[in-house]
């Protein structure tokens, strides 16, 4: 083995060999180097492009910047001026000092708002990654299909209801109605009077089952249009129901209400993700309740 | 002892692969110094820009078929089955088109679950005992609906009962309350994503009076995925840059 020449390939040199070490040291060096300033955590003197500042090594982000560049002063970046930009940073600066401050004083422990506005922010993300997750187009029509009752457009009926003075014969009026029709005549013979509830044109089911009442609007979603009801005794007397027009719900076609499946698929995928999350943190977490309180 | 083609082979292939890694290093340096122009610079004139747009657009482009083609379609056509719209024609529902508002759809969402996303309003919906989540809002009869729906019709120069459109107007100003997202002259309130109700670009359905009555009566509340989590700060800037380009009036102004 000789030192004279290190470079000579095909015999071994001791002095090559301790280049090669140091060059190779050198470069792991700088790979090492490298990675540790710009790797995210750790405290680094550059300014990323996409950030307008760091403070305390937490980026300002520069999309947040021209956004509020637009809504204080409603100018692009490239024409405001220094004095708005200095503005709109120093406000930026002073919001992320103080959001810092608020964390090292444990405010996210005693102010209320910050407690509700953390949980908000953290059942939001759920929400923000069921949304990411679009379902497939069938997955999507099969949700549909087993809940399609959810989508139909709410019925809709135009209907009066009478009450019967005590003492009167239901049998008797609802007969009359049914063969003559709601005539004055036939009102003032049995002494019929509008309950007043449903006088006022067509009514969603909703309303007209909050105006009736579940037990007399259950026999009025049944009476198809110009049917008379059986009288139904009530606390406030026996009452008559003479539907004009009744339009039960209509099944809607899954395109003419996609968008809304669409909202309810992804409220219930982003509920499942927050009962998952909910399991995850109980898991991790180290809770003890005091005893009598479990 | 090695022969001597074997001897200059071992050097040489180093210094190949050397060569090879300096141009990547010199090539993902020269990129990232283009994509930190490209934050560096104003969204709003990215467009006008030849050097910027020309780095902006391919990447933009790729990342919208993964990201956005889904629901937008690889060149950003209307889907009014789906209500996605249309980002060619110039009428935008949030905003005016400018890039940087793009930018904050793609990044923070429309409804989409992020707080700095546009979530101020949605379509209540009347046919229902409560129509509007967050506010206290009356429902209105199905003959309400329909009269608020001749009154929409007739404004947008369409056959409409007049007597009916004469009490939609009265439900719009009043009972209703359509006037407070929707203006008194309909022409709808991009900083809450208000539609323009007095043309005939519709986003849900074919602007029939069924479609129109369904809107009412079921409301509305599409949603865009909020992407700050998913792209990059670049990333989310080329997609926006290259959403913005699909719009026509963006594409002649760039051209200026």
């Amino acid at each position: 083995m000789t030192d004279d020449a290190p470079w000579s390939f095909d015999k071994p040199s001791g002095r090559r060999s301790l280049i090669l070490c140091a060059l190779g040291a050198l470069a792991g060096l700088g790979i090492a180097g490298f990675g540790l300033f710009t790797a995210h955590g750790t405290r680094t003197s550059h300014v990323p492009a996409e950030d307008v500042a760091l403070v305390n090594q937490t980026p300002l982000l520069m999309s947040d910047y021209i956004s509020q560049l637009r809504a204080l002063y409603d100018v692009p970046l490239s024409e405001a001026t220094a004095e708005q930009k200095k503005k709109v940073l120093d406000d930026m600066i002073r919001e992320e000092l103080y959001v810092q401050r608020g964390v090292e004083l444990g405010m996210q422990s005693d102010t209320t708002e910050v407690r509700n506005a953390l949980v908000g922010a953290v059942e939001a993300q759920a929400s923000a990654d069921a949304a990411m997750a679009q379902p497939s187009e069938p997955e999507l029509r099969r949700w549909f299909e087993a809940r399609q009752a959810n989508y139909a457009l709410e019925g809709r009926m135009t209907l009066r209801d009478y009450i019967l003075p005590p003492g009167g014969s239901g049998e008797a009026a609802a007969a009359a109605l049914r063969a003559k029709g709601a005539t004055p005549a036939t009102l003032a013979r049995f002494g019929l009077r509008s309950s007043g509830k449903v006088d006022d044109d067509e009514e969603f089911y909703f309303a007209a089952r909050i105006h009736l009442g579940d037990r007399l609007f259950a026999v009025a979603k049944g009476l198809d249009d110009g049917a008379v009801s059986p009288p139904v005794p009530q606390a406030d007397g026996t009452h008559i129901l003479v539907m004009q027009v009744n339009h039960r719900p209509i099944p809607q076609a899954y395109e003419d209400v996609r968008p809304k499946v669409l909202t309810d698929y992804t409220a219930e995928q982003a509920k499942r993700l927050l009962a998952g999350n909910d399991r995850f943190l109980r898991k991790r977490a180290d809770i003890l309740i005091a005893k009598g309180f479990e | 002892m090695m022969p001597r083609a074997c001897r200059w082979a071992l050097p040489l292939s180093a210094a190949f692969l050397a060569l090879i890694l300096l141009g990547a290093l010199l090539q993902w340096g020269w990129r990232h110094r283009q994509l930190d122009r490209l934050m560096r610079a104003d969204p709003d004139r990215i467009l006008a820009d030849p050097a910027l747009a020309r780095i902006a657009l391919p990447l933009g482009r790729s990342l919208f078929a993964i990201h956005c083609a889904g629901c937008h379609g690889p060149e950003g056509e209307a889907d009014r089955v789906k209500g996605v719209p249309d980002l060619r024609d110039g009428d935008y529902l949030y905003g005016v088109g400018r890039v940087s508002e793009i930018e904050g759809i793609v990044l923070h969402g429309i409804r989409g679950g992020d707080d700095k996303g546009w979530n101020l309003a949605a379509m209540p919906a009347y046919g229902t005992p409560h129509p509007y989540r967050s506010e206290p809002i009356k429902p209105l009869r199905p003959g309400e609906i329909r009269d608020v729906v001749q009154y929409l019709l007739a404004g947008q120069g369409r056959a409409a009962d007049a007597g009916a459109a004469r009490r939609g107007r009265a439900l719009y100003v009043g009972k209703g309350g359509c006037y407070d997202c929707h203006g008194q002259d309909r022409y709808g309130d991009s900083a809450i994503g208000a539609p323009n109700l007095s043309d005939r670009i519709t986003l849900y359905g074919d602007g029939s009076a069924a479609a129109l009555y369904r809107s009412i009566a079921m409301g509305r509340a599409g949603v865009s995925p909020a992407f700050a989590h998913v792209l990059s700060p670049v990333e989310a800037r080329a997609v926006a840059v290259y959403a913005g380009s699909l719009n026509a009036f963006n594409r002649k102004k760039a051209a200026r």
